[in-house]
């Protein structure tokens, strides 16, 4: 197997899991535009144990929200393949054990924060306790807003309704596509760690897609550094800060350490990352 | 002469009504200054312009029709135009519902037909380009064209009823299409994630989406139907009020002409803000369209 780095210090790719996770293995993804074609993913190796909190972590553009569009079964891999707790996502797909939040709430105008966070128990048919839609509004933090229209709430009340909305049909594998991404910072660090409280009381193997170092080390088990054009996973990182994470910790030495390290392969590479090139 | 005079006064009256109070806005005269809130201050105001707006076109056409166009037996004053309405009472209730008949019949299947065809094509994409094809041919028939050939292969109001649903087809077959493609990606995505197909995106998410859109094409094939059923009378029928309008132009009953004009433009204006106002009461979320809301780009 081919590491694209090798620097001692870095957990190699499929070193410290047993695949039970997210297998991801030679995907590749090239989109056909007007004239050519743009390799989006270039032989992407990953995989994650299950119950594990893994980032992927790597400047827009990388392909990162195509890893995790494939996982979702939103997009098809031009080749490779991806599993998810040994299985196809389409498969995962069908059988609705999958949780997504964008970094656009997506929820809809005409539904109420109750209503929306219904929607894929609708879709799906999965049956759930009569107060799961209640408590869950609770675990975010929306109690009062339940029969608010998306248009009534704020940016981070949306993101939190959509967060809900992902949990509610107590999926085995949650994808988060950068859901904070598009918060002022103050709101955004306030619901990061609401989401690793919640995540902590179910330990659902998650795919985080994000571009903030910070974010990445604070909620994760483990961080895959994405390099772009062709995107490819450059490295994966051990984040072994203890659990719970508490916003103190975020002034640790050994957090300042892991960010300068994720940065240096997100910067410090930056020749190594542009010989991959092939156009 | 005024041979086709009585069906574009109605069209004009139809858009005046729709403009003037835009216009008329513009001067700050038509405010009520009265100290009771911001809103009601608006409503009110906005009441004003809606009224002013009319009662000055009703007064211009009065005076215009005394002055310039005195004794030339073309253009009747309003007074007189809504007198003999009146008078004509029972002409319009012999004529009134069959037309009435032929452009609801029209609409419904009309509209009926051109959301099926937008809910086919959204399921099976693949039809797409060949069914638009055949629905632009559709729009591009002229109505005055195919209407004699309705008339020999169909009997009774069909031909008539045929006109009035070719008339909406398009329209609300455009508006439709543009609604459901409207709908948003990341919406769409979070259905399919759960396990949910083409059927349950456009279940959950497409038809709601596209009720602005949809509405938009229902709210212009009101009218539209109207004058379809019209022009089929026009062609012959033993009543409607197409038939009438002719039967009165010939006799040079020239309040009754702009009468039965009137009425159709009343109808039709009622189609229209019905249409608006069920839009409205099923999409609370999206945006108003200016003509009948008093809403307009100003702000």
């Amino acid at each position: 197997m081919t590491m694209a780095a090798s620097d001692p210090g870095l957990s190699a790719i499929g070193d410290s899991d047993d695949g039970t996770g997210i297998v991801i293995s030679g995907l590749s993804k090239t989109f056909k535009t007007g004239k050519g074609s743009v390799t989006a993913l270039d032989n992407v190796n990953l995989s994650g144990r299950k119950g594990e909190f893994l980032s992927l972590l790597g400047p827009s553009g990388c392909g990162k929200s195509t890893v995790l569009r494939i996982l979702a079964d939103l997009e098809d891999p031009t080749s490779g393949t991806a599993k998810l707790h040994g299985e196809s996502p389409a498969a995962i797909r069908r059988k609705h054990q999958l949780g997504v939040a964008f970094q656009d709430s997506a929820l809809l105008p005409w539904r109420s924060v109750t209503s929306n966070i219904r929607l894929p128990l609708e879709v799906s048919g999965v049956k759930v306790a009569p107060n799961a839609v209640a408590d869950l509004i609770k675990l975010v933090g929306l109690e009062g807003f339940e029969s608010a229209r998306p248009a009534q709430l704020s940016g981070g009340m949306r993101q939190r309704a959509a967060i809900a909305r992902a949990l509610v049909v107590n999926p085995e594998m949650l994808l988060l596509d950068e859901p904070f991404g598009a918060l002022d910072e103050m709101t955004r660090q306030r619901l990061n760690l609401e989401l690793q409280r919640i995540w902590t009381e179910r330990a659902t193997t998650t795919l985080l897609v994000t571009h903030s170092i910070g974010e990445a080390v604070f909620l994760s088990d483990r961080v895959a550094v994405m390099t772009a054009r062709p995107g490819r996973v450059q490295a994966v990182v051990d984040i072994d800060l203890p659990r719970p994470r508490t916003p103190a910790m975020q002034r640790t030495p050994r957090f300042h350490e892991l960010c300068d390290q994720l940065s240096d392969l997100l910067f410090g590479d930056a020749r190594e990352g542009g010989t991959g090139r092939s156009a | 002469m005024t041979t086709v005079m009585p069906v574009i006064p109605g069209g004009e009256t139809l858009r005046g009504m729709d403009t003037s109070p835009e216009v008329s806005a513009a001067a700050p005269a038509a405010a009520p200054a009265r100290s009771f809130g911001m809103r009601s201050l608006a409503h009110s105001r906005r009441f004003a312009v809606a009224v002013i707006g009319p009662v000055l076109l009703l007064l211009v056409w009065e005076l215009l029709a005394l002055t310039v166009f005195a004794g030339k037996h073309s253009v009747p004053t309003p007074v007189g135009v809504v007198r003999s309405m009146w008078a004509d009472r029972s002409l319009y209730a012999d004529n009134a519902p069959t037309t009435l008949r032929e452009a609801g019949l029209g609409y419904l299947w009309g509209n009926l037909a051109a959301l099926g065809l937008a809910v086919i094509v959204s399921l099976v994409p693949f039809l797409e380009k060949t069914l638009l094809r055949i629905a632009i041919t559709s729009y591009c028939l002229p109505v005055i064209a195919i209407a004699p050939v309705l008339n020999i292969v169909l009997n009774g109001d069909a031909p008539k009823a045929t006109l009035a649903a070719l008339s909406v087809f398009f329209t609300t077959l455009v508006g439709a299409l543009l609604g459901l493609r409207s709908a948003d990606a990341n919406s769409l995505d979070v259905v399919r994630a759960y396990g949910g197909g083409r059927w349950s995106a456009l279940q959950k998410v497409r038809f709601r989406a596209a009720l602005p859109a949809t509405f938009a094409g229902l709210r212009i094939a009101a009218p539209a139907a109207l004058l379809g059923a019209i022009i089929g009378e026009y062609l012959g029928g033993d009543s409607g009020l197409g038939i009438a309008m002719i039967n009165s132009e010939q006799a040079l009953e020239i309040n009754r002409t702009w009468g039965i004009a009137m009425f159709v433009t009343i109808v039709a204006l009622f189609g229209y803000i019905i249409t608006e106002l069920i839009a409205r009461w099923l999409t609370p979320w999206a945006p108003r369209s200016s003509a009948a809301s008093g809403r307009s780009f100003r702000r």
